[in-house]
């Protein structure tokens, strides 16, 4: 087993420790003071601390007075630690401290009078503290560097979540920097800002507090200033009193927030915004107390949008941060039915500011004026939403037709540049309608569900393309439709005759044939003359021959070649030929039989003879 | 005086309408049917018929808009002139129908649909019954001259050709034959107004044979004075005012 020694040795320290306190009493304390700066301004509180270690009993502490400073808070606080000596004993070592938050009355070079210890063997007095103290508001160094370290950041699951790289808290004015007021510092009604300078169209968020260190039972009437030059917006409006903790300069006091308000201003410049007033009632039941306070003024810088990669045609509203989508709600649909689409945009900044370019549709679809719906949206004090604009497309053709992608510059003012929310482009199948079923109404169709209506009770839609032309005139009324039916009637007709006609005209004509045949015996005859004088006396003779027997044929209408010369006269005779002319016919054959076939027998007398009778034959016949 | 006058005259004379007007006169009247101002989609449709654009598609459109105002004998009067127009075609005659549901009427004892010429006269394209016939006639008389013409050995083709255009010419020279019937010899109208008195004499006191309501669809058959003699399908026939019938 183990010796226990171990509590022993503590219990023997404890005792040398309680041996030796009355050497602590004996101990000379230290008294001293400092400030936390050096240079403040008369805005600015700083911190005084009186230090006193091991203060003698019976003691008292005289703090500084002086009608330079004003004494905003006092804080007392006390340390003891056991202190070993080194030959065994120990001492208990008391600290006491005392904080006073103060601030300057005037500027210049001030002291802060010391502090004094009143013991019963004296008056200890620190030393003075020189301070100097500037106009208005001197930044604290240490503070800067106290504050770069940032607060730590807890993750946060839905930081994206509706407004893309959302990662702004409301970042108000350091309740540092919040001035105290010189008068009613115990109760104070302060506005502030977010931030110091935007753009035009960017959010500046206006918070008014109440500051207080008394009890705060209501705010009674509230008045805010006129913000001329912005478009505002509620963020946030308590409807009941809500203290948090702040610590204002190194004073605690509770804040109450009254109102959070969206600002976007409208135009460049500096704009100010006049104080708010509040009727405030302090304390509780019948110890209450009504009290009026005014607020801060504040002014804000408002930038005008860089010119620099501004797209043309800018809408100037478009500012913040967004991002666009477009949703079919179908991507097939029957000819005669309409598609919504909803063009949705979303994210940060004035929502209703915001111009989104009208959906275009290609030819054969047709889209309507849209109808918007917004829906306002607020993250961490900072303002945006979703406006929704839902477009009625009544397809006018069947065929695929593809929506282009739609553009919205924006001027995002976080990363100072201009930028551009698209879409992707969205292809529509517009489909010829399906067959009709034939239900009755009131009676589901097999297969479907309860909830199918009978279509023959709906009005069927307009018809959004039209042939813009007049009644039509029918076919068969207009001028020309009769004349084309006969047309062909009368070409066949016109076929018809002309093939009578060249069949008459190929019947055979006695009289004419009689005449033409007398022509040709005259032409031969007329032949023959050329044969008088040159050629031989047959040939001649031979072509008045046939002359002479073509005339008679075509003048009695029999032929007369195959004849004998008496059958020949017979059959003049009975064609009423006077005997003369028989005569004359008969010689003159005889003549050319003589003067073709007997030598010598057709000189040139003859053969004028011979064609002088041939041709008063021919001339004295009667027609 | 004078310019209140000629403004007055310049109001109510009839504009000329090109077709993109007329085209942006049908949208706009589409639109204001859309967001059911009916009294102007009413407006749009009609001026456009007035003004020599009454074809089918607007005569629909009138006839549907007409029918969304509950003005069931305009409906059946502008719709009847459209399926006359473009045929019959499925909304036609999805909104006639619904129109019949709507009317007071109920014709009984007559023949339940419309008799054989007018039918034949609806099932038919006018136009191209006309043109198939007019080729078929020309067809058949050129094969007959054509017989006269051409070679012995060929004779038989065009014969044949010309049985066979006149065989086919008889059924479409029949069914334009119906549109001509339809058209010349059938005075067809709707009944405008709400109620109208059928009478048994062309006189304002005649006995008052039955009632007739917007939208019945009834045969005209002679017009005395301010009266037209009209005929129920079902063979009624009485006096009415012409004015509450309009002809198709």
């Amino acid at each position: 087993m183990r010796p226990r020694t171990g509590s022993w040795a503590v219990l023997a320290a404890l005792w040398g420790a309680l041996a030796s306190a009355p050497a602590l009493a004996q101990q000379r304390p230290e008294f001293r003071q400092s400030a936390d700066r050096r240079e403040v301004g008369t805005e600015d509180t700083f911190r005084l601390t009186v230090t006193i270690t091991n203060p003698p009993d019976g003691s008292s502490l005289k703090l500084p007075q002086t009608d330079d400073f004003e004494t905003l808070s006092k804080q007392q606080s006390t340390e003891m630690s056991f202190q070993s000596l080194g030959t065994g004993s120990s001492s208990i070592r008391r600290v006491q401290k005392w904080t006073l938050v103060m601030r300057a009355n005037k500027a210049g070079n001030l002291v802060v009078p010391p502090s004094e210890l009143t013991t019963s063997s004296g008056t200890i007095k620190t030393e003075p503290v020189p301070l100097t103290v500037k106009k208005g508001h001197v930044e604290d160094k240490n503070a800067d560097r106290s504050a770069a370290a940032g607060p730590m950041r807890l993750f946060d699951p839905f930081q994206n979540f509706p407004f893309p790289q959302d990662q702004d808290d409301l970042d108000e004015q350091s309740p540092q920097n919040i001035p105290i007021p010189r008068s009613d510092s115990d109760l104070f009604l302060r506005a502030t800002l977010d931030r110091d300078s935007v753009y035009v169209g960017e959010q500046a968020t206006l918070s008014l507090y109440i500051f207080s260190r008394v009890d705060l039972s209501s705010v009674d009437t509230l008045s805010m200033p006129k913000l001329e030059g912005f478009w505002s917006e509620d963020v946030d409006s308590p409807s009941q009193l809500s203290a948090e903790q702040r610590v204002v300069g190194g004073v605690p006091y509770h804040a109450y927030l009254l109102k959070r308000r969206a600002l976007f201003p409208v135009k460049p410049g500096v704009v100010k915004i006049g104080p708010a007033e509040a009727d405030v009632t302090t304390g509780f039941l019948f110890a209450g107390r009504r009290v009026h306070r005014k607020g801060n003024e504040l002014a804000l810088r408002v930038r005008a949008l860089p010119p620099a990669g501004r797209p043309p045609s800018f809408p100037a509203g478009n500012v913040g941060v967004w991002r666009l989508n477009v949703e079919p709600t179908t991507a097939q649909v029957e000819l005669g039915q309409p598609v919504t689409v909803k063009v949705v945009v979303e994210g940060r900044g004035n929502m209703r500011s915001v111009s989104i370019p009208p959906l275009q549709v290609p030819q054969g679809l047709r889209a309507f004026d849209p109808t918007i719906t917004d829906k306002a949206l607020s993250s961490k004090g900072r303002m945006g939403g979703r406006r929704t604009l839902e477009y009625l497309v009544m397809p006018q053709q069947t065929g695929t037709f593809t929506l282009p992608a739609v553009e919205m510059p924006y001027f995002d003012p976080e990363n100072e540049r201009y930028d551009t929310a698209r879409t992707e482009p969205v292809t529509v199948t517009v489909v010829g309608a399906a067959p009709k079923m034939a239900a009755a109404p009131g009676v589901a169709p097999e297969g479907l569900g309860k909830n199918v209506l009978a279509e023959n009770q709906t009005l069927r839609p307009l018809r959004y393309r039209a042939a813009f032309a007049g009644a039509a005139v029918p076919l068969w009324e207009r001028a020309f439709f009769a004349p084309l039916m006969l047309a062909p009637v009368a070409l066949w007709l016109g076929v018809l005759g002309a093939g009578f006609a060249r069949a008459a005209a190929k019947r055979e004509d006695p009289v004419a044939r009689q005449r033409k045949r007398a022509r040709a015996s005259r032409a031969r005859l007329a032949a023959a003359t050329q044969l008088q004088t040159r050629g031989e006396s047959s040939e001649f003779f031979g072509e008045v021959e046939k002359a002479l027997i073509g005339f008679l044929e075509a003048r009695m209408g029999f032929s007369v070649g195959g004849l004998t010369r008496d059958e020949l006269d017979v059959k003049m005779e009975q064609r009423g030929v006077t005997a003369n002319r028989r005569a004359q016919v008969l010689g003159l054959l005889d003549e050319c039989d003589l003067g073709r076939f007997a030598p010598g027998a057709g000189g040139s007398g003859a053969r004028e003879e011979a064609l002088r009778n041939a041709m008063e034959l021919m001339e004295d016949w009667p027609a | 005086m004078i310019s209140l006058l000629l403004s007055a005259v310049l109001a109510q004379a009839p504009a000329y309408y090109s077709p993109t007007e007329a085209e942006a006169v049908f949208n706009a009247s589409n639109d204001a049917y859309a967001r059911e101002d009916y009294a102007k989609a009413k407006e749009g449709f009609e001026k456009l018929v007035g003004h020599g654009f009454g074809s089918a598609d607007v005569l629909y459109n009138l006839g549907t808009t007409d029918l969304a105002m509950g003005d069931l004998g305009g409906a059946v009067l502008a719709l009847e002139r459209a399926r006359r127009e473009g045929g019959p075609r499925e909304d036609i005659e999805a909104n006639l129908a619904l129109a019949r549901t709507r009317q007071l009427d109920k014709v009984v004892g007559g023949q339940t649909e419309e008799p054989f010429l007018e039918r034949l006269a609806l099932a038919t394209p006018e136009s191209a019954s006309a043109v198939a016939l007019l080729s078929l006639w020309s067809l058949g008389f050129l094969s007959l001259a054509a017989r006269r013409l051409l070679p012995s050995r060929r004779r038989g083709m065009a014969v044949a050709v010309c049985a066979l255009s006149f065989v086919f010419a008889a059924p479409v020279a029949g069914a334009v034959a119906a549109h001509v019937y339809v058209r010349r010899g059938l005075d067809e109208g709707v009944v405008l107004a709400q109620s109208l008195s059928a009478r048994e004499l062309p006189r304002e006191g005649g006995k008052v044979s039955f009632e007739v309501h917007a939208g019945l669809k009834v045969l005209m058959l002679e017009e005395s004075g301010k009266f037209v003699r009209i005929r129920l399908p079902n063979g009624l026939e009485g006096w009415t005012e012409r004015e509450g019938v309009g002809a198709l």
